[in-house]
């Protein structure tokens, strides 16, 4: 008998060993996800403002979509660091602070631009909550004003406004594929140059005069009621720090040379070699991996580049029927291909001698030629890269011609 | 007792072997070996696995000129009764700072990567407790529970390896022979005690069903750890670049909370569990061990009734080190570097001795 219940009683305990599994349970009506954290310069020295985008779960979720709270809540202040600022936010908001829904952290240029921005940033590796896969993005204006502005108009829950944008930016080659991941693995490896997702909501209604590739987010004239945040181009940082912007063209570029960026569906215009008036349109696809050539030898080098492309020409304003004009179609290739690496290196040039450095990730296809890291540190490809001769060809091959190939014979048409 | 006279097979004898190993490479020795060798230190457990082969080898010849015989037993025959007593009593006090060390580096592991809240002391008496009931039920129940929870936990490794590989950029292993050839060899011939474990297998060796299971046991399971531990350290290279990996404390942790399987984000839930399965194992067979050589040291004849008032012991030693991320990772980088000559050599001696007086004498009679 006696050892019955003692058995019993021991069960009991432990049972209650069990419950220590509720010793970390929340839950989720008790706590406020934050989106999206936005960094700020702070007017106090060596403070910066911090801006909350929470949004709520239950709005828009088919269960109990008849709530009526709104479906997202911002709040901006001052403050030392990401973590103390959980608890400074609960001030204003009844429940408990989580990173845990983290997806988007953006910064204000002016901020990127600061010295001091690197030291703020690391705090995002030593909160346990933060995703080293949120997007990192770079905003012209005060990440505050952006947030307020930015009023999607079909997509009132804004996680999916974010996720939605930022996926078909990334697919069109439109902005890079870079996450906090990235950023602090170049950075700490010193050699390449970073990027940053590029927006704003400050429309710029001038006319710029340039074509849609060379825009920069906020260049984009669009007419009509809709959101006006835009998201086109990127910021470039160099350790740590941010030193300019390259607009869609240079993103482009930049994802095409640097094979750890993906881009999917990439539309765009050349010059039609047969008509100065027009523009074609052609869809690039590249399947291949680039060809990197490099001769490393004391204290510089050598770089040759192949890129492989496939382009899909759509349409044809010159009405020159390219699909049947085997003549034609060679002088196109040869002209987009002279077009395309003419670019391309006018921009390798550039990140030589403005930048100092290249965001294309050749550093990493260099570790190959040295055979211990102290040869590789002591060669300093940042300090190295601008002194390289490099050459960028690129091999277009056509794919289809549209879905219809051919186009009337516009003499015959206008007769 | 019963339940000791059971044996185990081959089957439980080797899951048991790769999850006392194996684990190692989820806990902080990737972080260890990372320090020193930056994007090299994936050769570490390569070419201290090739070196071990030598004590190992020597170990084994040893084990089988006395079937039947516990590793104390044949210490104490070859070295003498005072030595021998000395060796097991030495071997005895590296097992349990060691078993100091790493339980109080899983309870880190779990409070800062996992539950944040909870007190430590809690989650160390939760990891003990569970490990000491597994303990408790003796070695054969501790071989089936391993034999059948090693395919689960070996998929979830290899599914949290090749999502990692997919996500990873393969030129970060280059320069392929990182701060250069001879510090690589050289450091990772300090580093051989990363198999030291394979010396406490002496301890179980007669509870295996027979020398030829045991021999054979410690060689697949040799050869999977060996290839195991580089490749998941390769992945932890390949995802984060060695100036990132190095100021990880826990790669593996770091690595199943970056990697996400297409829409499923936030999936290191999904790994944890079977984490958490390998590392009771672990602990339950370390701490049965232990229980074992005290037992044999202080002659206690019933030595399982040692594993709760041992559990308890090391929750209050590993309790004492402040912040163990770092205080206790870097005494066990030193004490890796401290047991390898101990793991190298004592088997050396112990066979040329063997062989000087002219091997099992018992044995041969019966021949």
């Amino acid at each position: 008998m006696k050892k019955r219940r003692c058995k019993l009683l021991s069960i009991i305990l432990l049972l209650l060993v069990l419950l220590s599994g509720c010793w970390d349970q929340k839950q989720v009506d008790k706590r406020a996800y934050v989106y999206a954290v936005g960094m700020d310069m702070a007017d106090e020295e060596n403070k910066f403002n911090i801006t909350y985008l929470i949004v709520n779960p239950e709005y828009g979720s088919q269960v109990s979509s008849n709530t009526n709270e709104s479906p997202q809540e911002l709040i901006t202040f001052e403050t030392n660091d990401l973590m103390t600022s959980k608890n400074i936010a609960n001030v204003v908001i009844a429940k408990e602070i989580t990173y845990d829904l983290l997806r988007v952290v953006i910064v204000s240029e002016k901020l990127a631009k600061d010295k001091r921005f690197i030291r703020w940033m690391y705090d995002a590796t030593k909160d346990r909550e933060i995703r080293r896969d949120s997007y990192f993005i770079v905003t012209k204006e005060n990440v505050s004003t952006f947030l307020k502005v930015n009023k999607p108009k079909l997509e009132t829950r804004l996680d999916q406004y974010f996720e939605l944008i930022l996926k078909r930016g990334i697919d069109n080659g439109m902005i890079p594929d870079m996450d906090l991941h990235r950023f602090f693995n170049i950075t700490e490896a010193d050699a390449d140059l970073a990027l940053g997702i590029y927006g704003t909501t400050q429309g710029n209604n001038e006319d710029t005069g340039k074509v849609e590739d060379q825009l920069l987010a906020g260049e984009l004239k669009i007419k009509g009621e809709t959101n006006a945040t835009q998201f086109l181009g990127s910021a470039l940082f160099k350790e740590g720090q941010m030193i300019g912007k390259l607009n869609a063209e240079e993103t482009r570029i930049t994802i095409l040379l640097n094979d750890t960026l993906e881009m999917s569906d990439v539309l765009t215009t050349y010059p039609d070699p047969f008509d100065k008036d027009f523009r074609i349109a052609a869809r690039l696809i590249k399947k291949q991996k680039n060809k990197v050539n490099m001769k490393i030898k004391n204290g510089s080098g050598e770089i040759n580049v192949t890129i492989p492309l496939i382009i899909e020409i759509l349409s044809d304003h010159s009405m020159v029927n390219y699909g049947r004009n085997a003549e034609k179609r060679k002088e196109l290739k040869k002209k987009i291909e002279d077009n395309l690496s003419a670019k391309i290196n006018d921009f390798v040039k550039k990140t030589q001698e403005e930048y100092k450095g290249e965001p294309f990730g050749w550093s990493l296809l260099s570790r190959r030629h040295f055979k211990t890291l102290s040869e590789y540190e002591k060669f300093d490809w940042m300090k190295t890269y601008p002194t390289m001769k490099v050459n960028v060809k690129v091999d277009v091959r056509f794919g289809e011609f549209g879905k219809q190939g051919e186009v009337p014979n516009l003499k015959r048409v206008r007769d | 007792m019963e339940q000791h006279t059971g044996k185990i097979g081959i089957r439980e004898y080797i899951a048991m072997v790769i999850l006392m190993i194996g684990t190692k490479l989820a806990d902080d020795l990737p972080s260890i070996l990372f320090q020193k060798l930056e994007n090299a230190a994936w050769f570490t457990p390569i070419i201290a696995g090739f070196i071990s082969i030598i004590p190992i080898f020597f170990l084994i010849k040893v084990l089988s000129q006395y079937p039947k015989t516990n590793l104390m037993e044949i210490l104490q025959i070859i070295l003498g009764k005072p030595i021998g007593y000395l060796f097991v009593f030495m071997l005895w006090i590296m097992g349990l700072a060691a078993n100091t060390f790493d339980t109080a580096i899983y309870t880190d592991i779990i409070g800062t990567m996992y539950f944040t809240e909870t007190p430590t002391i809690f989650i160390y008496i939760v990891l003990m407790a569970v490990s000491a009931y597994g303990a408790k039920k003796g070695l054969e129940q501790i071989g089936s529970v391993a034999a059948s929870v090693i395919t689960y936990i070996k998929v979830s490794l290899f599914i949290a390896l090749i999502l990692a590989f997919s996500n990873g950029n393969i030129n970060y292993i280059f320069p392929i022979f990182g701060p250069g050839k001879w510090e690589v060899v050289k450091e990772s011939s300090l580093k051989v005690s990363l198999y030291i474990d394979f010396i406490y297998l002496g301890v179980i060796a007669s509870y295996v069903s027979s020398t030829k299971a045991f021999t054979k046991g410690t060689w697949i399971s040799l050869i999977i750890v060996i290839i195991e531990i580089p490749i998941a350290m390769l992945a932890y290279l390949c995802l984060f670049d060695y100036e990132s990996v190095k100021l990880l404390n826990y790669p593996f942790h770091e690595t199943i909370r970056y990697i996400s399987l297409g829409f499923l984000t936030n999936i290191e839930t999904f790994f944890f569990p079977f984490w958490l399965l390998a590392s009771f194992v672990r602990f339950s067979i370390y701490l049965y061990i232990s229980a074992v050589m005290f037992g044999w040291l202080f002659k206690i004849k019933n030595f399982e009734y040692l594993i709760p008032p041992f559990a308890t012991l090391l929750v209050i030693l590993g309790m004492i080190p402040e912040t163990p991320t770092f205080t206790v990772a870097d005494m066990k980088a030193k004490a890796l570097s401290f047991a390898t000559p101990t793991f190298f050599f004592l088997p050396l001696i112990l066979w040329s001795i063997m062989k000087i007086r002219g091997g099992n004498k018992n044995e041969k009679k019966e021949m």
